[in-house]
C-alpha cells in the first residue's frame, strides 16, 4: 500500500497578488462558477479514476489540499460535494488531513464553520504580513487587524489546525522585522507557520518591475540574516524548523506538502494543477508523469465536460482531456527530485528508502563522491541511511542539491 | 600516353580573400566542360566545408582542364589552386613552382590588396608570367581603368590587354582561357630525363594513405614504379597515380610538365613534406629541385579537454589531424587549471582557428584554448638560452638576463582617410614605423617593424574594425629583438590560474593585468566566500578584483509545479558545473577562458 496525496486547485480570486505565479484570476464574486467548477472536477475525477482503475486499490490517500486561487472564495457546498465524491471514489485512511487555503478577507467564522461540517479540518491562511504598509505592498485586500480577526475566527470556528503564512525579506525591513509578526501568531495558538522570503518570479507584475530594475528590493545579506533570525526565533518558541520555509510545533506538520518534499504521488484536480503519478508496474524501477492541467477555467471546464478514459496522462491524450501538457520522470529524475526536496527538510533525504521504494540506484559512485567531498566542506551531514544538510547551511541548499544531482 | 608538353599549361590563380577566384574557376570548369551545370556546386575547388564558409582555400587543389583552342589544338590546362593566406606561405611559395603562369584576379570594385601582392612578387619571383584578369565588371561600383591603373603602378604588370571580366556572370572567362594558351609558356623539362617531381601538396587519405600532388619536372613516373622522397629518404611503391578532372581519374603515367596525384600506401604525410622532391629509388636524380624548406609553427597555444575524459579523444584528433597537416605540432602539456592537453603549435593566427574549429566541429570535442604566444629567445643569468612557447614555463625573473622576442614586417594597404587610426594602433602595439607610401590616389601601404606578439591577440580584428574592413595586412617574421618583457600571472584566491600567464612588455602590464583580471570577475561563480582575483608581476600585486560572497542560495517555496521547475534549474546548474574546472577551492567557467582570450589588448 502506497501513500499518495489530493489537490485540488480553485483559480480565482478578488485580487491577484504582483509576486504571485500562480494559476489564478481575478473575478468579482457574484460571478465565480461554484456549480459549474465542482461539476467539471467531479467529471475530472471519473475521468482520471477510471484510467487509473486497478493502481488506484493499490493507493491510500493520506491527504487533500485545496489551494489556488482563493479556495475561501468556492461555496462551501460545491466544495463539500467535490470532498464527498473523492471520499467516495478513493481509499482514504482514518481522519485525513483536509486543508483548505484561505485569505483572510473570505474567511468568516461562519465559513469557518460551514468547511468544518464539510470535513475541512485545517486551514493555510495567507496572513503575509501584519503591518498595513507592507499589506498594501504586497497588494493585499485585507490590513494586519483583519489578518488576526480571520485568525481568530477560524479558531473560534473549532479550527485545531490553522497555519498562517508569512512573507518576510521585504525591501525596507530589519532582519528582525517579521519576528513579532511570527510571535503574534504564535500568541494566538497556531500551530503552523510558513515564512516565505520574497520570490520575484517572472511573469508577475512585481517581475516585470524588476526587469526594468524599478523594483526595490531586500539586500541579499538581510533576507540571510532575517531567515537565521527567524529559525532561532521560532526555534525557540518551541516551534520546529522542519523545512526550509516551513515551521510547526512537532505533531503539527503539514501531512500535504512533506508528502510532496518525500517525493508521494498527488493526484491533481482541477484547473492549472500539477498532479503527480508513478506508472511502473509491479517490481520495475520507478517512472512517472507530472501533469499540468488547462489554465484557463472556461477551456478546462469545457474539457473536463468530455474528459474521456483512458486519458490524461500521456502526452498523445491531451486535447481529448483536461491535461494540458505532460512530463515523463524516469528513475534517475525522481531520485534527483527526492534529493533535491528531502535536503530541505530537517528529517533529509533517506537514501536506502528511496532506493527501495524506487529501484533505482541513488548511491552511485559518482554521487557518492560528490556526497563525500560535501560532506568535508561540511555542506552534508550523513546519519545513517540518511543525507541531511545542517541547518547552518540550509541557506546553500539549492547548491548543495545540483552537486547530487 | 604522354601528352607534348607543348600543348600543357600550368597556371594558377592568385587573388585576394572574395575577390572571386573560386567563382572563376568554376566557370573554367564548366567552359571546358569537366563538370556540367548540374554537377557543379558553388565553388567546385574549395572542397572542405570550412573552405567553403570562410570562402578561403586552406588546402591546394588541381584540376586538369581539356580545352580546345581558337588555333583548334586541345590543351591540357592544369589549374593549381593556392591557398590563399600569408599562415600558408610556404604552400603558396611550393604550388606557384609547380606552375608557369598565374592569372591575378583583382576585384575591380575593390582594388589590390596586400595579401594580393605578396602572393604576386611570389610569382614573379619564381618566373611565372603574370596575366591580370579584372573581376566583378558586373558589378555598379566597378572601376576598370582604375584598377588597371593601380595594377600598373603598384605591380609594375602592362594591363593594356587585361581582360574584363565577370565570375558571376561567365562574361569575359573564354579570353582569359585564350591568354593562358597564348601567355603561358609551356613547360620545360626533360621527358627522358631521371624523374623529379615536385610536390606542393599532401594530404591523408583514410583508405589510400597519404596522397601526394606532384608537377612533373623532368622524366617520368609509371604505375608501379618505387620512387623516393629525397628530403625525408623514404621508398614507396606507387599504387595508384592519376589526375584530378575535378574527380579523380587514374592513370598509367605521369610524365614531365603533368600535374597529378601520387598514392603508394604512405604511412603520413611527414613522409611527404610539400616542397620535397619525388624521384625513381632505382635511378635517383642526383640534385633534389630546389626550394625545401621544414616549416616551423610560429604561434603556441595550449588546447585543453573541457573534460578531463576526453583528453585520449583530442590526443587521436590531433593525431589525424597532423596526419594530413605537417605544419602542426604538438606535444602533451599540463595545467594545474586546466588538467592535461597539448602545447600545440601553428603556421599563424588562421591556422590555429582552423585546427581548433575542426577539433570542435568534425571530433565534437569541447575544448579550452589558451592565449596564443609566440616563440621567445630567453636568455639565462648562466647564458643558457632557452626558446619558451608557453608564458607558464618561463623561468622566475631573477634567473633571466634578457628576453627576446620575434618582431614582424608588417605591411598594410589601407585608404588614405583611415591611415590615422592605422598609424595610431600600429605605435600602441609598439610598432616602428619604416615606411609610409602612396600607391595611388586612394591607396596607402604602410610598412612597420612591430612585435609579433602584439598582433597575434586580435590587432587584425581591430584593423579591420578602425578601418571599416578596408585595410588588408600581411607580415613576415624578420628577427628577433630583446626588449622590456614581463610574465603578469593571474591568482585566484591567491592560486596561480597558470593558463592565464601571458608575457608582455613591461609598461603594458598593469593595463593588461588590470584587464584580465575585470573580465574573470564578470565570469568567477559567487562563493560563500569572497574571492580574490589578483593579477601579479613575480610577487608583486599589480591589480586586484573581488567577487562578493553568495549569502544565499535557496529556492523560499518547493511545492507540486515548483518541483519541475526547480530540478531543470539545478540539472543546468549540474550540467554547467561539468564545464568547470577547479583552482584551488573555487571553480571557474569554461567561459571565462574563452572570453579572456578575447580581451582587447
Amino acid at each position: 500500500m502506497r501513500d499518495a496525496t489530493v489537490y485540488l486547485h480553485f483559480p480565482w480570486c478578488l485580487e491577484k497578488c504582483p509576486y504571485c505565479d500562480f494559476v489564478s484570476y481575478k473575478v468579482d464574486r457574484p460571478a465565480i462558477a461554484h456549480e459549474a467548477y465542482a461539476d467539471a472536477v467531479l467529471a475530472e475525477l471519473e475521468a482520471r479514476v477510471s484510467t487509473l482503475g486497478d493502481s488506484l486499490a493499490s493507493r491510500r490517500f493520506i491527504s487533500i489540499f485545496v489551494g489556488g486561487g482563493t479556495p475561501s472564495l468556492w461555496a462551501s457546498e460545491s466544495l463539500g460535494r467535490v470532498l464527498e465524491a473523492l471520499r467516495s471514489r478513493l481509499h482514504f485512511i482514518d481522519d485525513p488531513e483536509v486543508t483548505v487555503e484561505c485569505n483572510p478577507s473570505s474567511l468568516s467564522e461562519g465559513h469557518a464553520r460551514d468547511l468544518r461540517a464539510i470535513g475541512v479540518n485545517r486551514l493555510s491562511v495567507g496572513v503575509q504580513s501584519l503591518d498595513d504598509e507592507d499589506l498594501k505592498y504586497l497588494g493585499r485586500l485585507h490590513d494586519g487587524a483583519g489578518a488576526m480577526n480571520a485568525l481568530r475566527a477560524a479558531q473560534t470556528a473549532g479550527f485545531k489546525r490553522v497555519s498562517g503564512d508569512l512573507i518576510y525579506a521585504l525591501p525596507v525591513h530589519s532582519a528582525e522585522a517579521s519576528l513579532p509578526m511570527a510571535g503574534q501568531l504564535l500568541d494566538l495558538g497556531l500551530t503552523h507557520v510558513s515564512a516565505y522570503q520574497l520570490t520575484i518570479e517572472p511573469g508577475t507584475r512585481f517581475g516585470e518591475l524588476a526587469k526594468r530594475g524599478r523594483l526595490p528590493m531586500a539586500d541579499e545579506g538581510t533576507s540571510a540574516e532575517a531567515f537565521l533570525a527567524l529559525d532561532s526565533y521560532m526555534e525557540g518558541r518551541g516551534l520546529r524548523h522542519y523545512e526550509v520555509s516551513n515551521f510547526a510545533v512537532p505533531g503539527q506538520e503539514s501531512v500535504h506538502n512533506t508528502g510532496y518534499w518525500r517525493g508521494l504521488e498527488y493526484l491533481a484536480l482541477g484547473c492549472g494543477a500539477y498532479g503527480f503519478w508513478r506508472m511502473e508496474g509491479p517490481g520495475e524501477p520507478a517512472w512517472g508523469v507530472r501533469y499540468l492541467n488547462e489554465k484557463l477555467p472556461e477551456s478546462y471546464m469545457q474539457l473536463a465536460r468530455t474528459m474521456r478514459d483512458g486519458t490524461g496522462f500521456t502526452a498523445e491524450t491531451t486535447g481529448h482531456s483536461t491535461t494540458a501538457s505532460t512530463e515523463r520522470l524516469d528513475g534517475e529524475t525522481l531520485v534527483k527530485e527526492r534529493i533535491m526536496l528531502g535536503l530541505r527538510m530537517a528529517d533529509g533525504f533517506h537514501v536506502e528508502a528511496s532506493e527501495a521504494d524506487l529501484l533505482v540506484p541513488v548511491r552511485t559512485p559518482e554521487r557518492q563522491r560528490s556526497a563525500d567531498k560535501l560532506e568535508q566542506r561540511g555542506r552534508l551531514c550523513a546519519e545513517g541511511e540518511r543525507w541531511l544538510v545542517p541547518k547552518s547551511r540550509w541557506l546553500f541548499v539549492d547548491g548543495t542539491a545540483a552537486e547530487l544531482f | 600516353m604522354s601528352v607534348d608538353p607543348s600543348r600543357i599549361r600550368n597556371f594558377s590563380i592568385i587573388a585576394h580573400i572574395d575577390h572571386g577566384k573560386s567563382t572563376l574557376a568554376d566557370r573554367f570548369l564548366e567552359l571546358t566542360g569537366a563538370v556540367s551545370n548540374r554537377e557543379s556546386r558553388e565553388q567546385f575547388l574549395d572542397k572542405m566545408d570550412l573552405e567553403r564558409e570562410r570562402g578561403i582555400t586552406i588546402k591546394a587543389q588541381t584540376v586538369r582542364l581539356d580545352y580546345r583552342a581558337k588555333d583548334g589544338e586541345l590543351y591540357q590546362l592544369n589549374l593549381i589552386d593556392t591557398p590563399g593566406h600569408v599562415d600558408f606561405n610556404y604552400e603558396v611559395s611550393r604550388s606557384l613552382s609547380a606552375c608557369e603562369g598565374a592569372i591575378l584576379v583583382v576585384d575591380s570594385t575593390q582594388g589590390v590588396e596586400a595579401q594580393t601582392l605578396a602572393n604576386v612578387y611570389l610569382a614573379i619571383e619564381q618566373g611565372l608570367e603574370v596575366i591580370p584578369v579584372l573581376n566583378k565588371v558586373d558589378l555598379p561600383s566597378s572601376d576598370v581603368d582604375g584598377t588597371k591603373q593601380q595594377i600598373e603602378e603598384i605591380i609594375g604588370l602592362d594591363c593594356s590587354e587585361a581582360v574584363s571580366c565577370s565570375g558571376k556572370t561567365g562574361v569575359g572567362v573564354p579570353a582569359i582561357l585564350e591568354q593562358i594558351v597564348a601567355l603561358v609558356p609551356p613547360p620545360k623539362g626533360d621527358p627522358e630525363g631521371l624523374l623529379r617531381a615536385i610536390i606542393f601538396d599532401s594530404w591523408y587519405d583514410p583508405y589510400r594513405g597519404a596522397m601526394v600532388l606532384v608537377r612533373v619536372v623532368d622524366g617520368k613516373v609509371r604505375r608501379g614504379d618505387k620512387v623516393r622522397f629525397m628530403a625525408t629518404q623514404t621508398d614507396y611503391e606507387v599504387t595508384e597515380l592519376g589526375t584530378f578532372r575535378p574527380f579523380a581519374q587514374a592513370l598509367d603515367e605521369l610524365s614531365a610538365g603533368e600535374v597529378g596525384f601520387i598514392s603508394g600506401n604512405i604511412r603520413s604525410v611527414h613522409d611527404t613534406k610539400v616542397g620535397d622532391t619525388v624521384t625513381l629509388a632505382a635511378k635517383p636524380a642526383t640534385t633534389p629541385l630546389p626550394g625545401f624548406k621544414d616549416v616551423k609553427p610560429m604561434v603556441f597555444a595550449g588546447i585543453f579537454p573541457t573534460e578531463s575524459s576526453e583528453y585520449p579523444a583530442l590526443r587521436d584528433a590531433l593525431d589525424k589531424l597532423h596526419m594530413n597537416d605537417a605544419a602542426l605540432s604538438f606535444e602533451p602539456d599540463s595545467s594545474e587549471a586546466l588538467g592535461f592537453g597539448y602545447r600545440c603549435g601553428f603556421l599563424g593566427l588562421l591556422h590555429m582557428e582552423i585546427i581548433q574549429e575542426r577539433l570542435e566541429r568534425e571530433f565534437d570535442l569541447d575544448l579550452i584554448t589558451t592565449a596564443p604566444s609566440v616563440v621567445y629567445d630567453v636568455y639565462t643569468t648562466s647564458d643558457e638560452r632557452l626558446r619558451v612557447e608557453n608564458p607558464a614555463k618561463l623561468p622566475p625573473p631573477q634567473n633571466i638576463e634578457r628576453i627576446e622576442e620575434p618582431i614582424v614586417k608588417l605591411s598594410i594597404h589601407v585608404p588614405p582617410e583611415h591611415v590615422g587610426a592605422v598609424l595610431s594602433l600600429c605605435q600602441e602595439r609598439r610598432g616602428v614605423q619604416i615606411d609610409m607610401k602612396f600607391l595611388s590616389n586612394n591607396r596607402v601601404i604602410v610598412l612597420y617593424e612591430i612585435p609579433f606578439n602584439e598582433i597575434i591577440f586580435d590587432f587584425h580584428d581591430r584593423l579591420k574594425s578602425i578601418t571599416r574592413g578596408y585595410a588588408s595586412m600581411d607580415y613576415e617574421v624578420i628577427g628577433y629583438r630583446p626588449n622590456f618583457l614581463v610574465k603578469v600571472d593571474i591568482l585566484v584566491n591567491g592560486d596561480s590560474l597558470d593558463a592565464l600567464s601571458i608575457i608582455v612588455h613591461r609598461d603594458k602590464a598593469q593595463v593588461r593585468g588590470r584587464s584580465l583580471a575585470e573580465k574573470l570577475r564578470e565570469f568567477v561563480p559567487r562563493q560563500q566566500y569572497e574571492v580574490a582575483i589578483q593579477a601579479a608581476i613575480g610577487g608583486k600585486i599589480i591589480a586586484r578584483e573581488t567577487v562578493r560572497a553568495m549569502r544565499k542560495d535557496v529556492t523560499a517555496k518547493c511545492y507540486g509545479g515548483d518541483i519541475s521547475r526547480k530540478r531543470k534549474l539545478l540539472e543546468k546548474q549540474k550540467e554547467g558545473k561539468k564545464r568547470m574546472k577547479q583552482v584551488g577551492s573555487v571553480e571557474i567557467p569554461q567561459e571565462a577562458f574563452l572570453a579572456i582570450l578575447k580581451v582587447d589588448g
